[in-house]
């Protein structure tokens, strides 16, 4: 066994081959400052890796949503307090006019101002952001809500939707929207659930007011004959049913703010979430620098001690001493 | 007088004998750096001593032979070394291509599977609008473009491989035959009694070589002769007889025959060893299986978005149809046939409800949760995670591949560094052989001069 100049050579080649290629690869991870560019880097690293990213991806599209949703119920909820303050006025107005000292003159402009409340509450009930309508149900696009001109307060029933004093053009169903893997959340109230006292609206067919609840519109339309005839018996009657109509509106308000508040909690959870999955992307595929160029300069003085080395294999030789 | 034209006679084959080492020594120098040289070595050995008057007086010294340092333990290692190094050099180039094609970057299919899955949740946050459905449509568009990329890149990795099999056996051929000759001059050489040192040596090199692309295996037969044959035992060389080997491309791929007696022997992946089986391997297991992953959830994808796109109803009244082109006719490739089939946003049905109201996001909702809902074929993965498998898969066998191709070359190197050890040309030792016989060659000379002042005494005496 000896050592050839071929040996010698092979072997300070490969060490260096070795050494350079160990240097570039630190090099370019601090350069990039990613310790994962390519799969084999760390292969259990690439599931969670790309499963992170998803869930990051998926974290910003929940926010946006989420934001849509807030806006969306921010804007129900101002028109649910205007629903309010005119249920409010109107019962202001029917215990004025139970004052039985009132002229038939006084009773009139009570109950055109009623008529007023109602053309408002329509106008509140066809509110529109970005040009769909709040109230409409899935109709989005189709105003909900019109006078039934053919109204008749004599045939007026509960029982049957064709007698109404305001017809709706839309449907029972609410918004769903994803605010987070696998969790909906109803964002929007149907406006047949909200003014017309009816679950479950059938567009097709014939509707009926559930019981113990109250069509807001037929309230104010039956607050406003009330008053005109100015029947103590039917303006008593009137005053308990629009209370329970103003009970109604704020109930569902109530509602629509508990679900705005977990719409709120959903925002702050995605947001540490997001905070938290970047963590670990970065746990992941980032590089620590400090330890990064420790390595590099480890690796760099090892270099130059295995290229002084090769310096100086040349200049040992037999021939200089013959 | 016989005596002292005897001692002549043994000074001139000392000069002789000693130029011969020389130039032996100087033959060893000039292939210091030749691969797969070994050390040649003069052997001396005396002339036949003669009787003389019941003395035995030798006659001088000749070279009896020129032999090479040579081991034949390390040398059949190296070769075992070699082929193990070949298969994996022959899977590390594929290898370092797919890891590109399948990266870890944002761009990668994941990315776009994320993105159009995002198009529908984006949809189902308003149903009605015109740019979301033109945009599940684009995203759509762009998965079935993705999915063609990848599967376009993995049918190139193929295609570099096939050429380098055929272009390889172009070279293969010549040491085949080059092999075949080199048996034939051994062959002729040592009939007569010498060794073709510098033949072999360039034989044990082919066989290096042929070691590390095909992984042969050889066997010297009853005539001295270097048999070689392939893993599966097709023979490549026998005799002075070399096969041909030929690459034939059928459908796509390149595949090998070798030329047996007039007869066409398929070689399978089974039969071959080194570089080549490696890059078979990859190519006919390793890209097929991606290539199989790729369309099962190419398939799978739109089978499932079909099933609930399906359900659904759109606002142009349409109702029942698919999303993507159905892919169920399809058996083969139909990662690379993944197309929507809608041509219009207005054909989505994002609603759940046979109105399909502009605000019904039902469906939508419904599409969208296939991302995280759905598992892949008999797998408990997501779309998602389905494919993190297949870059993992691939990022784990580089990983594998890298650690075993360094090892294999550490090894080779190693046994190359034994097999010099042994066989090697050391200058130092060169120098110090030349020293000596430069040594001896003068001493003869000395003796010869020495000689001829006898010679001339002796004839002066007469005068």
């Amino acid at each position: 066994m000896k050592a050839t100049q071929q040996t010698t050579y092979r072997m300070l080649n490969t060490r260096l081959g070795d050494m350079s290629l160990q240097l570039e690869k630190l090099r370019s991870m601090g350069a990039s400052g990613k310790k994962l560019t390519v799969a084999s880097d760390d292969p259990t690293a690439v599931r969670p890796v790309l499963n992170t990213r998803k869930q990051l991806s998926n974290v910003d599209r929940y926010l946006e949503t989420l934001g849509r949703a807030a806006d969306t119920m921010g804007a129900a909820d101002t028109q649910l307090g205007q629903v309010e303050n005119i249920m409010q006025r109107a019962k202001e107005i029917m215990t004025g006019a139970g004052n039985g000292t009132l002229s038939p003159a006084d009773r009139t402009v009570l109950a055109d101002e009623l008529a007023q409340l109602r053309d408002q509450l329509i106008d509140t009930a066809n509110t529109s952001v970005n040009g769909r309508f709040l109230f409409a149900g899935y109709q989005e696009n189709i105003k909900p809500f019109a006078a039934n001109p053919a109204y008749d307060p004599a045939t007026y029933d509960p029982a049957n939707s064709a007698t109404w004093p305001v017809s709706y053009q839309g449907d029972g169903n609410v918004t769903r929207l994803e605010i987070g893997t696998g969790q909906t959340e109803q964002v929007s109230l149907a406006g047949s659930d909200l003014f017309l006292g009816v679950r479950g609206w059938d567009p097709a067919g014939t509707n009926s007011v559930d019981s113990g609840r109250f069509d807001l519109f037929a309230e104010l339309a039956r607050a406003e004959e009330a008053v005109r005839a100015g029947d103590p018996a039917a303006m008593q009657q009137s005053l308990t049913d629009l209370e329970g109509a103003a009970d109604q509106n704020r109930q569902l308000r109530a509602q629509l703010g508990v679900r705005a508040s977990r719409v709120e909690t959903a925002m702050d959870d995605q947001e540490g979430l997001k905070i938290d999955l970047k963590a670990i992307l970065s746990r992941y595929e980032d590089a620590d620098a400090i330890e990064v160029f420790n390595d590099i300069l480890q690796q760099e003085t090892a270099f130059q001690a295995a290229l002084s080395v090769t310096g100086r294999v040349s200049e040992l030789s037999i021939l200089d001493y013959l | 007088m016989t005596s002292l034209l005897n001692a002549l006679n043994a000074g001139k084959t000392s000069l002789l004998t000693n130029q011969k080492a020389i130039e032996i020594v100087g033959n060893n120098i000039a292939n210091v750096n030749t691969e797969g040289y070994s050390r040649q070595n003069a052997e001396l050995s005396p002339v036949p001593a003669v009787n003389f008057n019941d003395f035995f007086i030798g006659q001088g010294v000749t070279v009896a032979n020129v032999s090479r340092d040579y081991n034949l333990f390390i040398t059949r290692q190296l070769q075992a070394k070699t082929i193990d190094y070949g298969a994996e050099a022959g899977r590390s180039d594929a290898l370092t291509e797919l890891e590109r094609v399948f990266n870890v970057t944002e761009n990668n299919l994941a990315g776009s599977i994320d993105r159009f899955f995002d198009a529908w949740q984006e949809l189902s946050t308003n149903p009605g609008g015109a740019v979301e459905r033109d945009m599940v449509l684009q995203r759509g568009e762009q998965l079935g473009d993705a999915f063609r990329a990848i599967t376009g890149e993995l049918d190139l990795v193929a295609q570099h491989l096939n050429e380098e099999i055929s272009a390889g056996v172009v070279s293969l051929n010549e040491q085949l035959t080059t092999l075949a000759d080199l048996n034939q001059r051994i062959n002729l050489v040592e009939i007569s009694g010498q060794t073709a040192n510098s033949a072999r040596d360039q034989r044990d090199l082919l066989v290096r070589e042929l070691s590390e692309t095909l992984g042969v295996q050889t066997y010297t037969d009853n005539r001295g002769m270097l048999a070689v044959q392939l893993p599966g035992g097709i023979p490549l060389v026998q005799g002075d007889r070399a096969m041909t080997l030929t690459a034939l491309t059928t459908g796509a791929d390149v595949q090998l025959q070798v030329q047996v007696g007039g007869r066409a022997v398929e070689v399978t992946q089974a039969n071959l060893g080194g570089r080549f089986q490696g890059m078979f391997e990859m190519r006919d297991s390793f890209i097929d299986g991606l290539r199989g992953d790729l369309d099962t959830l190419a398939a799978d994808l739109a089978a499932a978005v079909n099933t609930e796109h399906a359900k659904g109803y759109a606002p142009d009244g349409s109702t029942g149809l698919n999303f993507f082109a159905d892919l169920g006719g399809i058996t083969t490739n139909q990662a690379r046939h993944l197309q929507v089939a809608l041509t219009d946003g207005a054909q989505i049905a994002a609603a759940g409800q046979p109105a399909a109201a502009p605000g019904d996001n039902e469906n939508a909702l419904r599409i969208a949760a296939l991302e995280v809902n759905h598992t892949v074929g008999t797998s408990s993965d997501t779309f998602d995670t389905f494919f993190s498998q297949l870059v993992a898969t691939v990022g784990i066998e580089a990983a594998r591949n890298d650690l075993a191709l360094t090892g294999a070359r550490d090894a080779t190197v190693q046994l190359q560094n034994l097999r010099d050890g042994f066989s090697g040309v050391s200058l130092e030792e060169e120098m110090i052989d030349l020293i000596q016989y430069q040594r001896g060659f003068e001493s003869s000379a000395k003796f010869l001069s020495t000689v001829d002042e006898m010679m001339n005494a002796i004839l002066q005496l007469r005068g």
